[in-house]
């Protein structure tokens, strides 16, 4: 096969690629870093599960365990605060609302 | 076939506008606590009972490890009566569990008490509810295209399992979308007009959850309308259903309830949206919940084999896409409410029964046809 026929079937295997992604385009691309995604997650979903869920401290520290595994929690019981952190810089913090909207983070 | 389909489904939403009908009769209705028969079902079904919990109670390896199916409580409601529960890791009836994506069939149920209340219509613009958005393209969207998954926004979902830097999911409630997941869901490209596309998305249904809660703010309902209107009328007050900072409603993910709780739900569908004689739906709301939407059929990858109606999964074969049902040890009339990490409510109208199951599978989520194999089994 001539490199102009191979150069020219490449195009239209190009084209027909793109119009399978018709529509969907290239995805998009979020600027969060893991670490910052790793303690939103533990600060969030460890206030739900001390102060929606019900469950003990041992059991919600398992549950919220993400990969990578880089975010500590610590809790205040009385204001029911979650606060997540991860090496010096990141930091989360996870806030109970009320017995109808559970916790949001902040 | 495909046209039959879809004109079957605006028959069903035809029907939605008509006046209410009759609502079931039951003899009891679980608003303060389900019939408890469970130790009957005990005494009569043990080897069933066995084979159930052997498969779906069983761990692989330490609890640690995340490894296999993981149920936390199980439920088996039969002519409305509790006929199993079984709770399992430190789980018990009074904990609430995280519903994940079964959070989006109650938004369903919100929009049709919505509907019912007359706080809104689906042909509605989401910006006759969203004034902040009057003027933009998204105000093409129409309160029953989110219903459907056809909103057109290129919404990406993903998980854990896949780039976070690529999950609008993720990025939404943790990443730089979090603190205003309003803006988040609608700052997504419109990838399709809306209905050309059946596309699932947490942010659709996050969309349509505070769709519906403005709507009915603005009929003067209050904030807490989702709990008067629907909740505490079913003896679901303790359902908790969170929102971001800015009152997003997470109606795709995170509510939280008691297995019981979640039978409750699914009791109400059973009953065709009637709770104590009250209908809380719209009359023919149900049906149309579980009819193959028009958008799936003609839309939803071929890698897409459940098919969806108002935001329910349903044992439906779709002749139209070669689809047999999927479930293939249940009846074609069950339909269900899923989550992630194995969240299910299913229910069978032909056998009275509702199914919960609440659970951690990190592996991969249980199997519906697997409980319903079993599940049917001690409830025949």
């Amino acid at each position: 096969m001539k490199r102009s026929t191979l150069r020219w079937l490449a195009g239209v295997l190009c084209v027909v690629a793109l119009a399978g992604c018709e529509g969907a385009g290239p995805p998009r691309r979020f600027d969060n870093n893991d670490l910052e995604l790793a303690v939103g997650n533990s600060a969030r979903m460890a206030c739900s599960c001390l102060w929606v869920m019900n469950r003990d401290e041992a059991y919600c520290r398992a549950w919220v365990k993400a990969s990578p595994d880089v975010a500590r929690f610590s809790f205040d019981a009385n204001r029911k605060t979650v606060e997540a952190s991860s090496f010096i810089s990141w930091a989360a913090t996870a806030r109970y609302v009320d017995d109808k909207r559970g916790c949001i983070l902040e | 076939m495909r046209a039959m389909n879809v004109a079957v489904g605006v028959m069903v939403l035809v029907s939605v506008a008509a006046d209410a009908g009759p609502c079931p009769t039951r003899s009891s209705w679980p608003t303060t606590a389900w019939p408890d028969k469970t130790a009957q079902t005990t005494a009569a079904k043990g080897p069933q009972i066995k084979a159930l919990e052997d498969a779906l109670f069983t761990l692989t390896g330490a609890d640690g490890d995340r490894k296999g199916i993981r149920t936390d409580g199980l439920l088996i409601i039969k002519g409305g009566e509790l006929i199993y529960e079984k709770y399992a890791r430190g789980f018990a009836a009074t904990n609430r569990h995280l519903s994940w994506s079964v959070a989006k069939s109650y938004t369903s149920v919100l929009t049709g008490v919505a509907v019912q209340q007359g706080a809104l219509s689906l042909d509605d613009s989401i910006c006759k509810y969203l004034k902040q958005y009057e003027g933009q393209s998204v105000c093409e969207i129409q309160v029953k295209h989110p219903l459907t998954f056809g909103s057109g926004l290129g919404w990406q979902e993903g998980y854990e399992d896949e780039p976070y830097q690529l999950s609008s999911v993720i990025s939404m409630f943790f990443g730089e979308g979090h603190k205003d997941q309003l803006k988040h869901i609608l700052s997504h490209r419109r990838a399709y007009a809306p209905n050309e596309k059946w596309w699932y998305s947490t942010g659709d249904s996050q969309l349509l959850a505070t769709v519906v809660k403005r709507a009915l703010e603005a009929a003067g309902h209050g904030k807490d309308a989702f709990w008067t209107l629907l909740f505490n009328r079913i003896g679901s007050g303790g359902l908790v259903l969170e929102e971001d900072a800015l009152g997003t409603v997470q109606g795709g993910s995170h509510l939280f309830a008691t297995p019981r709780d979640f039978a409750r739900l699914g009791y109400l569908m059973l009953n065709d949206g009637c709770w104590n004689g009250e209908r809380l739906l719209p009359e023919g709301w149900v049906a149309a919940s579980t009819t193959p939407s028009e958008v799936y059929v003609k839309s939803a990858d071929k890698s897409e084999k459940l098919p969806s109606g108002y935001s329910w999964w349903l044992n439906r074969p779709v002749p139209a896409r070669e689809q047999p049902k999927p479930w293939a040890d249940a009846p074609e009339d069950a339909y269900a409410a899923l989550g992630h990490w194995g969240q299910r409510i299913i229910v069978v109208p032909s056998l009275d029964l509702v199914i919960v199951r609440t659970g951690d599978d990190r592996e991969g989520s249980v199997d519906p046809n697997l409980i319903l194999k079993h599940a049917l089994e001690v409830a025949r």
